[in-house]
C-alpha cells in the first residue's frame, strides 16, 4: 500500500496539490522506506540545483578560431580574383596566376575539409558498455544481451574506423599535394610524426582485433585516430598560413605595380 | 561598436569574447545532454561554428546569450535524437527495474563530482528529460515539446532518472 | 630618400594625437632598406659557402604605453623579447644573407603602429620566401606590462621578463619563456618548448609535435600539454585542471594537485608518472592495454562506487583497468595508456 514511485517523486519536487501532498505526508509519517526514498530524492534535487558549470578544455577555442579564420579566407575570394586579373594583365605572369588561382580553390577545399573533420566522430564503445553494475536482468537474458551488445559494439567500431579513415584520407591528400609550401625540415618532421601515429594506430588496431571487448584497446584506437586527424589539420592549417604569407607578398607586388601604372 | 556587431563584421577577437562569456554554460548543457565530456566538447565546437555562421540571422529581439543557448539546445537535441535511433535497442535490453527497497543510509552528502558522473551514466531517454527538467529548469510541458514526447512521458522519464541516480549514489 | 622618410615620420608623429581621438588609425611605416652593407663576417658564418655574410641593421623605437600589445611575426630568424622599464618598444633587427647583398632589399621589416599596439613583421618581396636566403633576427624590448604575440617559422623565440599575456609560436625553432608569468600559449612543431616561472589564473597551453615540452615552476588554473613524439615534463607545478596527450612521448608531473581538480592524461606508449608530495584525496581511473599500474599511495580499489567486485570481470576488462581511491577521492585522475606504464609516485 505504498504510494507509487511517481507519486513520491511528485511529492518530493513539490508538484502535488495540497490535498495529495497531505495524504502522502501521512503515509510517510509511518513508513521508513518511503521516507528514506523521499529524503534521498530531495537530496538529489538539492544537489542537482547546486551543480556547477563545467569548464571546457583549453584546446576548444583555438580549434574554433582556426576553423573560423579558414572560413573567412574562403569567403574572401574577391581579393584573389583581383590578384589573378591584375597578374593576367601583366601578361607574362600567366603561369603564376594560374598557380595562384589553383591554390585559392585549394584553400576553399581545405577549409571545408578541416571544418568537416572538426566535427567529431562520436564513438566511445567503452562508455556505452559501462552500464551500471546493478543489473538485475535474468542471467540468460543478460548473456544474450551482452552478446548482442558486443557484436553491435564491434560493428559500430568498424563504422567509426571507416569514418575516421575517410577524413584522414581527405586531409592527407591535401597535405601531400601541397607539401612544397613547407620547408623540408618541417615537412620531414610532420611525416615522421604521422608515421609514429600510424604505428600506434596499427598496434591498437591489432589489439582490438585480438580482444574485441577490451575497452582500453578500443579507446586507444579511437584516440589515435583523433590524434592523426588533429595533426593533419595542423599541417593543413600550417600550409595555409605559409601560402597566405606568400599570397600577401604576391598581392603587394601586384598592387604596387598597378600603382606605378605598369 | 557593440560586441555582436563586431562579431558579425568578422572580428575574431570579439567572437572570442563571446565564446569566453558563454562557453561554460553551453559546454555544461552539451556534456550533460550528450552524456560525456568528449561528446560535449565536440558539440561545443560545432555549436560555436554554427553560431558564427548564423550570426547574420540574430535579430536582437533576445539577448545574444539566450540566442546562443537556444542554438545550443537545438543542436544537442538533434544530436540526441539521431543517436537515440541507434541506441534504443541496446539500452532497453540492458535496462534494469528499480524498486522501493530499504537501503542503507548514506554517510556523506552527495559530492558534486559523483552526481555529475552519475548523470553522465544515465541511460539515453531519461537523461535528456532529467537534464532539461531538473537541471535546466524547463517544466514538463516544455520538455515534452522539446523532446517530442508526451507530457506524461516526460514526467515518468524524469522520475526514472532520479531513481537511477539514487541507485548509483547508493552507499555514498 | 632617408631625409624624406624622416620628415614623413615627424609629420605623422605630430598628427598622431589628433588621430588618436578618432577610430584607431592605421599608420604604416615602411622601412625600405637602402642596401647599406656592413660586409662584416659574423663569427658563426665564417668560412661557409658563398663567402662573407652580408647584414643590414634596422632600428626603431615606438612609444606604446605601459600595457599595450606587441606582435612580432618573423619567418626565418630568431626573436628575443625582453620586458623593460619605460613605455617604449625598441626594435633592433639584423638582416643576414650569405647570398649577394642585393637580396637584403627584398626583405622588409614592417612596423604597424596604432594606438595601444605595435605590430612588427618580416615581409619578403618574392612569392617564394623559402627560396630567399635572407634571415632576420629580432631583438626587441617592450614595456614590462605589455602583452606579446611572437611567432617565427624557422627561428627560435625567447621571451624574458614580460608580465602581460604572452602567446608564442615557432614551427621549427625552440620556444623559451623565462620569468614571464602570463604565458597563455607556447607552441612549436619540431622545436622544444621550455617555460619557467608561470603564474597565471587562466590557461596555459604548451605543445610541440616532435619536441619536448618542459615547464618548471608553474601555477595556473588549466594546463594543456601536448606532443606526438616528445615528452611532457612539468615540475614544481600546481593547477586545477590538466589535459595531457602524447603518442610515443612520456609524461611526468611533479607537483601538487588540487582538491576537486581534474587531471586527464592520455598516452600511447610512454609512461605516465605523477610525483606527488602531499596530495589531497584523489580518485584514480586508470586503464591500459598492456602497461602496468603502480601507486606509492595506498589505494582503495573500487572506491565507493563499484561495489560489485565481479563487475570488471563480467565486462571483459582485464585487470589493467581500475578505479581506485586515495583518501577522500576529491580530485580526479583519469589516465589512459596503450602500452605505457602508469605510476603514481610519492615524492
Amino acid at each position: 500500500m505504498h504510494p507509487n514511485e511517481d507519486a513520491l517523486n511528485a511529492f518530493a519536487d513539490g508538484s502535488l496539490t495540497a490535498g495529495e501532498a497531505a495524504e502522502i505526508e501521512r503515509h510517510l509519517g509511518a513508513c521508513v522506506s518511503c521516507r528514506q526514498l523521499v529524503d534521498d530524492l530531495r537530496e538529489i534535487l538539492g544537489a542537482t540545483a547546486d551543480l556547477d558549470p563545467l569548464e571546457p578544455p583549453v584546446r576548444v577555442w583555438p580549434r574554433i578560431e582556426r576553423a573560423i579564420r579558414l572560413e573567412q579566407e574562403h569567403a574572401a575570394r574577391p581579393v584573389g580574383a583581383e590578384v589573378v586579373a591584375a597578374s593576367a594583365a601583366t601578361g607574362d605572369r600567366g603561369a603564376a596566376a594560374a598557380g595562384r588561382y589553383r591554390s585559392l580553390r585549394w584553400l576553399a577545399a581545405a577549409a571545408a575539409l578541416v571544418l568537416a573533420s572538426a566535427v567529431g566522430i562520436r564513438y566511445a564503445p567503452w562508455r556505452q558498455s559501462a552500464a551500471p553494475a546493478s543489473q538485475t536482468a535474468a542471467a540468460g537474458g543478460a548473456e544474450i544481451a551482452a552478446g548482442d551488445a558486443a557484436q553491435s559494439v564491434e560493428s559500430e567500431l568498424r563504422q567509426a574506423e571507416a569514418h575516421y579513415e575517410n577524413a584522414i584520407k581527405g586531409l592527407e591528400q591535401i597535405a601531400n599535394a601541397e607539401q612544397n609550401a613547407l620547408d623540408p625540415r618541417t615537412a620531414a618532421t610532420l611525416q615522421k610524426n604521422l608515421a609514429v601515429i600510424d604505428q600506434a594506430i596499427s598496434e591498437s588496431r591489432a589489439a582490438v582485433r585480438s580482444q574485441p571487448a577490451n575497452e582500453p584497446a578500443q579507446q586507444s584506437l579511437i584516440e589515435n585516430f583523433k590524434t592523426k586527424i588533429a595533426l593533419l589539420q595542423d599541417t593543413v592549417a600550417l600550409i595555409n598560413e605559409m601560402r597566405k604569407g606568400n599570397e600577401a607578398g604576391a598581392a603587394r607586388i601586384v598592387s604596387s605595380l598597378k600603382e606605378k601604372g605598369e | 561598436m557593440d560586441l555582436v556587431a563586431r562579431c558579425r563584421a568578422g572580428d575574431v577577437d570579439a567572437f572570442e569574447t563571446l565564446y569566453r562569456e558563454n562557453a561554460a554554460r553551453l559546454y555544461t548543457l552539451a556534456c550533460r545532454m550528450a552524456g560525456s565530456p568528449e561528446d560535449g566538447e565536440d558539440l561545443l565546437q560545432e555549436i560555436f561554428l554554427q553560431a558564427y555562421r548564423k550570426l547574420g540571422s540574430f535579430k536582437g529581439d533576445a539577448s545574444i546569450g539566450t540566442w546562443l543557448y537556444r542554438l545550443a539546445l537545438n543542436h544537442c537535441l538533434d544530436y540526441v535524437r539521431s543517436r537515440r535511433a541507434k541506441m534504443n535497442k541496446l539500452t532497453e535490453t540492458l535496462d534494469a527495474e528499480t524498486s522501493i527497497e530499504p537501503t542503507a543510509r548514506r554517510e556523506t552528502p552527495i559530492a558534486r563530482m559523483d552526481l555529475e558522473r552519475a548523470v553522465e551514466r544515465l541511460p539515453e531517454g531519461c537523461r535528456e528529460a532529467f537534464v532539461l527538467h531538473d537541471v535546466e529548469g524547463f517544466d514538463h510541458k516544455e520538455v515534452a515539446d522539446l523532446l517530442g514526447i508526451a507530457e506524461g512521458t516526460s514526467k515518468s522519464q524524469v522520475f526514472k532518472a532520479r531513481m537511477k541516480l539514487r541507485g548509483f549514489l547508493r552507499g555514498r | 630618400m632617408r631625409l624624406i622618410s624622416a620628415l614623413l615620420l615627424t609629420a605623422l608623429a605630430a598628427a598622431r594625437p589628433a588621430l588618436a581621438q578618432d577610430e584607431p588609425h592605421r599608420v604604416v611605416v615602411r622601412d625600405v632598406v637602402r642596401g647599406v652593407t656592413h660586409g662584416a663576417k659574423s663569427g658563426a658564418y665564417q668560412g661557409r659557402d658563398r663567402g662573407s655574410e652580408q647584414t643590414d641593421r634596422f632600428s626603431r623605437k615606438v612609444k606604446l604605453g605601459r600595457d599595450g600589445r606587441v606582435s612580432i611575426g618573423n619567418i626565418s630568424g630568431n626573436i628575443a623579447i625582453t620586458g623593460g622599464s619605460g613605455d617604449e618598444v625598441t626594435i633592433d633587427a639584423v638582416k643576414r644573407t650569405r647570398g649577394d647583398q642585393g637580396q637584403l632589399a627584398n626583405v622588409r621589416i614592417v612596423v604597424d603602429d596604432r594606438p595601444g599596439r605595435v605590430d612588427v613583421r618580416t615581409e619578403y618581396d618574392s612569392g617564394r620566401s623559402r627560396n630567399n636566403n635572407v634571415s632576420v633576427d629580432y631583438t626587441v624590448t617592450v614595456p614590462t606590462g605589455a602583452s606579446v604575440e611572437a611567432k617565427s617559422v624557422s627561428g627560435n623565440v625567447k621571451v624574458t621578463g614580460v608580465r602581460g599575456a604572452v602567446r608564442t609560436e615557432s614551427v621549427s625553432g625552440d620556444v623559451t619563456t623565462v620569468d614571464t608569468p602570463k604565458v597563455e600559449a607556447a607552441k612549436s612543431v619540431s622545436g622544444n618548448v621550455m617555460l619557467s616561472g608561470i603564474q597565471n589564473d587562466g590557461e596555459l597551453s604548451a605543445t610541440s609535435v616532435s619536441g619536448t615540452v618542459t615547464a618548471k615552476g608553474v601555477k595556473t588554473h588549466a594546463l594543456d600539454l601536448g606532443s606526438v613524439s616528445g615528452d611532457l615534463l612539468v615540475s614544481d607545478v600546481t593547477c586545477d585542471r590538466l589535459t595531457a596527450k602524447s603518442v610515443s612521448g612520456g609524461f611526468e608531473y611533479s607537483g601538487a594537485i588540487a582538491r576537486g581538480g581534474s587531471y586527464d592524461v592520455n598516452l600511447h606508449s610512454g609512461t605516465v608518472r605523477f610525483v606527488l608530495a602531499n596530495p589531497p584525496g584523489f580518485e584514480l581511473t586508470a586503464n591500459t592495454f598492456s602497461g602496468n599500474i603502480r601507486s606509492d599511495w595506498p589505494l582503495t580499489i573500487g572506491g565507493d562506487r563499484d561495489r560489485d567486485p565481479d563487475a570488471n570481470r563480467r565486462r571483459g576488462a582485464s585487470n589493467r583497468s581500475m578505479r581506485a581511491t586515495y583518501g577522500d577521492g576529491s580530485a580526479t585522475l583519469t589516465v589512459h595508456t596503450f602500452s605505457g606504464d602508469i605510476v603514481i609516485a610519492k615524492r
